[in-house]
């Protein structure tokens, strides 16, 4: 409370970084609660990516801080603590956009880089936008539009059901646009209670209205639940389900018996057509936990959004925040075919988006998914602005810095 | 539209005898022992984890060592904490049993993880059973049957046999019935071990419904207290009807209004109290009046 005060007091604090010792990067992931699996992964992304540096930056070591995201108000207290008082000089942090929204207003006061992996709100990069907040994973419309032109194939009746917050009011939103545009039929769209835990009478309804495709818009544990309940009333295979964003750790802990569908994933380990390095990277994961499951898509993006922040700092030579933040802006990652990073209108993460079928049938113990379709198909930085929404679309308007 | 309401009330019902097993437990507890038990929900994330960890070993026993280990556990809770509650103000018991739900959440998050456990349907209950326009699945059907039994077993003991005497005996007049000679305390330890034996085999029994996390304990304690309010607390044919009546409405209000299931059946709680306050069967209980 008093460190919010006090940011409002002193905003842009101008900090005289020490030129000798160690460089302090604050994450700020779940130690306790529902997000806890998703941020361990996250969390081995971001020590993987250091590892490769030989957990050194500009001749510096690195002292990572980890502070836990227990909630919004949690998580705020200890951005601002890893940015006023520990003097980080960038946080990486977020398992979900409550969190990462709450974060985001300090990283704007405090004019510290704050790089979020795992958020796919709008509002971060869109209407609630500042130059200090750099966001990886896709939107929910990004997302969307990736995942549309599989279900069209498969048929234009569709019937939704979502839960009834901000995350699957957008993943309607989103879908129902695209449906219509492509002169489909809208056969149902049920506003589940988030956190439903028998979904066996919406899926009578379901069962009833026989569509083409249930367009799914629930986070991971529901989504868990639901799949379990649809295996269970002998509805798995009859009707596909599909949903744009989901980790492996939805499907994992579902079972293979009960795993359908078509997702939008932002990585797979399975994926053939993961670069070299990329593969690399799986390899040294599954190394280093022998006996555990892959590399999730979260520790992907853990390491990839480290990846990005060391490249830039490195190119940068510097650790001034602004000069981190314009280095962002243009630091580009190519690992073959095409160059991905922050966009530097919005700071949204441009990368190919990845469509996954479950397999259907599953031999192995953790590889359950088969790629159908990389969005967009031969990526440029070109088209990939397209898919990600032009300026008017996202609302983003960053003051000039 | 007839179809599908019949189909809903059909899986409504089903639905509806899951929560009373749940409710009957915490009703017990509160009847005989005049303890609200918040830890009633951790005890049914308990008996989930525990028959998802003992199936895989020792398949079909650990229907029956699932439940009874979590009254056993009970039991040791009941020694240590809870035999210090009786007689007290009903609002300590809510405070300590909160914070024992939360220590026991923890060590579920501690020693299982927490990710969610996949835990599937058993092979022989697995498929569908249609009849008309009920369509159910067959394990669905099972936990009907073996509810109902659970529940008609459990009546016959507290009614007929002498040990259930002498446990609604001695939650009338606990001095009377240990002037008989009867070791109280023990029985109560029995008392609160039942009540949590419920718990753990009405998880046990939803754990191939549901995702399997530590979060399945604020899941479950809500729609129980919920019954038991609605019930009457301390009633037992008030925690069926109401369980019932839970089930129903939740699937009806699924089928026209979905995004208010949730909110439901606290709307059908807060109108019975507002006709008939101490819930559709309560009785006065003199110990707090």
């Amino acid at each position: 409370m008093a460190g919010g005060l006090a940011s409002l007091a002193a905003p842009g604090i101008v900090r005289a970084q020490s030129q000798s010792g160690p460089l302090k990067l604050g994450i700020v992931f779940a130690k306790q609660g529902v997000w806890t699996e998703q941020s361990k992964q996250l969390v081995d992304g971001v020590t993987l990516a250091l590892k490769h540096k030989g957990n050194q930056i500009l001749g510096r070591d690195i002292e990572l801080l980890w502070y836990d995201e227990a909630n919004p108000q949690g998580a705020q207290q200890n951005i601002s603590k890893l940015m006023y008082q520990d003097k980080v000089f960038a946080v990486v942090g977020g398992s979900n956009s409550g969190t990462s929204l709450a974060m985001s207003s300090v990283a704007a006061r405090a004019q510290i880089p704050y790089l979020c992996p795992g958020a796919a709100a709008a509002a971060l990069t869109g209407s609630d936008c500042n130059p200090y907040i750099f966001r990886t994973l896709t939107t929910t419309m990004v997302a969307s539009r990736a995942l549309a032109p599989a279900c069209l194939d498969i048929g234009k009746n569709w019937y939704y059901l979502a839960a009834n917050y901000a995350y699957g009011q957008d993943i309607y939103n989103s879908m129902s646009g695209l449906l219509k545009q492509a002169g489909g039929k809208e056969l149902g769209y049920d506003k589940a209670p988030l956190g439903t835990s028998d979904y066996s009478s919406f899926i009578l309804k379901i069962r009833q209205a026989k569509p083409d495709v249930v367009m799914l818009g629930l986070p991971g544990g529901d989504l868990s639940t639901f799949l379990k309940q649809w295996a269970d009333m002998g509805m798995k295979g009859k009707i596909p389900v599909a949903c744009p964003i989901i980790g492996n750790i939805d499907l994992w802990s579902v079972g293979a018996e009960a795993a359908t569908g078509y997702y939008g994933m932002p990585w797979s380990f399975s994926n053939p057509q993961n670069p070299q390095v990329e593969k690399e990277f799986a390899a040294e994961y599954a190394k280093m936990h022998p006996g555990q499951a892959p590399c999730a898509d979260k520790v992907w993006l853990g390491w990839y959004t480290t990846r990005v922040l060391l490249e830039a700092v490195e190119k940068a030579q510097s650790v001034d925040a602004n000069k981190i933040v314009k280095s962002l802006e243009t630091t580009r990652i190519n690992d073959g075919a095409y160059d991905a990073g922050y966009r530097s209108w919005d700071h949204q993460m441009l990368h190919p988006c990845m469509v996954f079928k479950v397999k259907d049938k599953i031999t192995d113990k953790w590889d359950w998914l088969d790629a159908v379709a990389q969005e967009p198909k031969q990526p440029s930085w070109e088209n990939l602005n397209a898919l990600f929404g032009t300026e008017q679309e996202i609302g983003c308007k960053m003051p000039p810095h | 539209m007839l179809d599908i309401i019949i189909s809903q009330l059909a899986n409504g019902l089903v639905l509806g005898f899951l929560y009373v097993l749940l409710a009957i437990g915490l009703s017990i507890i509160f009847g005989l022992l005049g303890v609200i038990n918040f830890a009633h929900g951790a005890f049914f994330a308990l008996g989930a984890y525990f028959a998802v960890s003992l199936y895989s070993s020792l398949g079909w026993w650990s229907v029956i060592l699932a439940p009874v280990l979590v009254a056993i556990v009970g039991m040791v809770c009941e020694r240590v904490l809870i035999r210090y509650l009786y007689g007290k103000d009903p609002l300590l018991s809510l405070i300590l049993t909160f914070a024992l739900s939360l220590f026991i959440t923890a060590l579920i998050r501690l020693f299982w993880g927490a990710g969610g456990i996949p835990f599937s349907t058993p092979p022989a209950f697995a498929g569908i059973f249609e009849f008309g326009a009920i369509f159910l699945t067959r394990y669905r059907v099972a936990v009907l049957f073996i509810t109902v039994l659970l529940l008609v077993a459990l009546w016959a003991f507290l009614t007929f046999t002498p040990y259930g005497r002498i446990l609604r005996a001695g939650s009338r007049d606990p001095e009377m019935v240990e002037m008989l000679g009867i070791n109280l305390p023990r029985v109560l330890t029995v008392v609160f071990g039942l009540g949590c034996l419920l718990a753990g085999a009405a998880g046990l029994l939803a754990a191939p419904l549901l995702t399997v996390t530590p979060d399945i304990a604020t899941v479950a304690i809500m729609p129980a207290f919920v019954i038991v309010t609605i019930g009457g607390l301390g009633s037992y044919p008030g925690a069926i009807v109401a369980g019932v009546l839970v089930g129903l409405v939740t699937a009806l209000t699924v089928q026209f209004a979905p995004e208010a299931s949730a909110a439901s059946m606290y709307v059908l709680m807060a109108l019975i109290l507002l006709i008939r306050p101490r819930g559709l069967f309560g009785e006065r209980w003199e110990r707090f009046e």
